[in-house]
């Protein structure tokens, strides 16, 4: 069943959405991230243009994280202050990166940093969980338990020089608000180049940089994608007018029922035997992004249509 | 008294030359709707003289246009090992449909020079270049790109479509538009060959564009990009929500 879109400007199968919508909703489920690193190179793949990839990205991830942030708010696992200092942050790296996304896609080097971006992020992100998790299960084969860290020890000196200290409760924390601002930037500007919530880069960051305990990061974390996804979409739909509603909804409608079933399935998989598949994942995905910069296209050429704004519905 | 025979027969001539030809389109409108996947239109024709049956054989060429758009080629290249967008043509007037279709191979109905005064075929699309100082790719292959790609997409075609005939007088022939053909109105010439000259000529229009929702959608979007993004962004908001609140029970 064919269906129009009217932003993208092209026909895809009803289903073949939907069901694209399910396999990364299913995926994103059992492995409990947000799957827009999945999305984005899926919809590219099938010929959505990239712009539009991205930014209707973004308008999914919102719906996405509301739900998984309802669910966590409920277990008390939000910290809402340290929630709102990397929103303001977020804020402001979203803008600065719909900015260079517009800059970009005039001078035709937008599909380029898209590319570049995956590559980067996933591969040094997927690498590391690789990495540790692999680590962790040939540990657990052996028997062997790591010493745990003590609570004062989690802070690198530097951290602790940082001004402007703040306390955030939740987290049982007294940091500077500096680096939570600039941990929300960073991620705010790539949910605004890659069409992520960012999840992948800010739980790290708030395990190891923070050193925020584990039960608050995720919902924390998801509190945060919506703000800054939210804002994405405005910032695009302002910019590049690039956000497709009906491509969201249609996602959205296979990611929710993907979801629910890979949730139950996530949780009969031990920790990190999910971590090593995910990072498989992370990285098949990289490759696939990298096998294209690297490898000779076969058109060369590139046509893109220079739309001139319309103001005003035609008669 | 030479000249006045000279007169008259040119005057034969003339008449004999004054073809009339019809054409029409099977619609006049194309609306693309939540399930356009392409459209395909028939356009008929009847050819007649002022004073009977046109005779002789003659060679129909039909040729659609779309409505004219900046186009952007860009060619990648290798650079530090990787594949980027590197120099660029801008094709200002670029049509964003154009479709060529004959009763046989156009290079047999007419000379080229004929052709291109007339505009029939991809080499006799005169148009325009804008390109940066210094381009080292040759404009040609550029142009040809831009064929290559419009063609591949469905959007430019020759040597494809056949006009066939009905009888003495009567033709018809296929238009087919992509789904993702571009909106505005599109001119469908229609010309009548013999022996190498267009005998006459014949102009229908067609409109396409985005109705209903699709063309509320779009013109949303774009009229009131910020409104847009705040219903998308309360849309994903409500949906996140009710998921949420319903996944619960």
């Amino acid at each position: 069943m064919p269906l129009y879109l009217p932003i993208a400007e092209l026909s895809m199968n009803v289903f073949l959405v939907i069901g694209m919508g399910w396999i990364v909703g299913f995926l994103s489920g059992m492995f409990g991230v947000g799957g827009g690193f999945l999305m984005t190179p899926l919809l590219i793949f099938v010929g959505v243009p990239p712009t539009v990839a991205v930014a209707t990205q973004s308008n999914q991830i919102t719906a996405a994280s509301v739900t998984g942030a309802l669910a966590h708010w409920r277990r008390q696992g939000v910290d809402v202050k340290m929630g709102l200092v990397l929103i303001a942050g977020g804020a402001v790296g979203s803008y600065f990166g719909a900015q260079l996304f517009t800059f970009l896609r005039s001078l035709g080097q937008v599909d380029l940093m898209i590319s570049l971006a995956y590559v980067l992020f996933l591969g040094s992100v997927g690498g590391l969980m690789f990495w540790e998790s692999v680590r962790a299960i040939w540990r657990t084969h052996r028997g062997y338990v790591p010493p745990p860290i003590p609570r004062e020890d989690r802070h690198k000196a530097w951290i602790h020089a940082l001004p402007f200290k703040m306390r955030f409760r939740k987290s049982r924390l007294y940091i500077s608000v500096l680096l939570p601002l600039a941990i929300g930037m960073f991620v705010g500007v790539l949910a605004a180049i890659m069409g992520v919530g960012g999840g992948f880069v800010m739980v790290p960051a708030m395990i190891y940089l923070l050193g925020m305990p584990t039960n608050v990061v995720i919902g924390t974390s998801l509190f945060q994608i919506i703000f800054v996804t939210a804002l994405t979409t405005i910032f695009h739909s302002v910019n590049t007018q690039t956000v497709d509603i009906f491509l969201a909804i249609l996602l959205l409608i296979g990611g929710v029922a993907g979801a629910q079933i890979g949730a139950r399935i996530g949780l009969k998989m031990k920790g990190e035997m999910l971590r090593a598949l995910l990072a498989g994942l992370v990285l098949v995905v990289c490759f696939r992004m990298g096998y294209e910069l690297v490898a000779e296209p076969e058109e060369l050429y590139s046509v893109y249509d220079v739309k001139t704004p319309i103001v005003e519905a035609a008669p | 008294m030479r000249h006045l025979l000279q007169l008259v027969v040119l005057w034969f001539a003339f008449a004999s030359s004054v073809t009339a030809l019809e054409t029409d389109l099977s619609s006049h409108k194309i609306e693309i709707r939540y399930s356009f996947k392409g459209a395909e239109l028939i356009l008929f024709g009847a050819v007649g003289h002022f004073d009977g049956d046109i005779e002789g054989d003659f060679d129909v060429v039909v040729v659609v246009r779309g409505p004219n758009t900046a186009a952007v080629v860009r060619q990648k290249a290798r650079i530090n090992g990787i594949w980027i967008n590197d120099e660029q043509v801008t094709f200002p007037e670029a049509p964003g449909y154009y479709a060529v279709a004959a009763s046989r191979p156009v290079n047999d109905i007419a000379a080229s020079e004929i052709l291109a005064e007339q505009g029939i075929g991809f080499d006799n699309l005169t148009l325009d270049v804008v390109a940066d100082e210094g381009l080292k790719g040759s404009i040609p292959s550029f142009r040809e790109a831009l064929y290559r790609i419009r063609e591949k997409a469905g959007l430019y075609r020759q040597e494809k479509d056949m006009v066939a005939m009905r009888g003495e007088e009567l033709f018809r022939t296929d238009v087919r538009l992509p789904a993702n053909v571009p909106v505005g109105s599109f001119l469908v010439d229609a010309f009548i060959f013999q022996e190498g000259q267009v005998l006459a000529k014949n102009r229908v229009e067609l409109v396409v564009d985005k109705e209903g929702f699709e063309r509320a959608a779009y013109t949303f979007a774009h009229a009131y990009p910020f409104l847009y993004g705040l219903t998308a962004v309360l849309i994903a908001l409500g949906v996140g929500w009710i998921v949420g609140v319903v996944g619960k029970k």
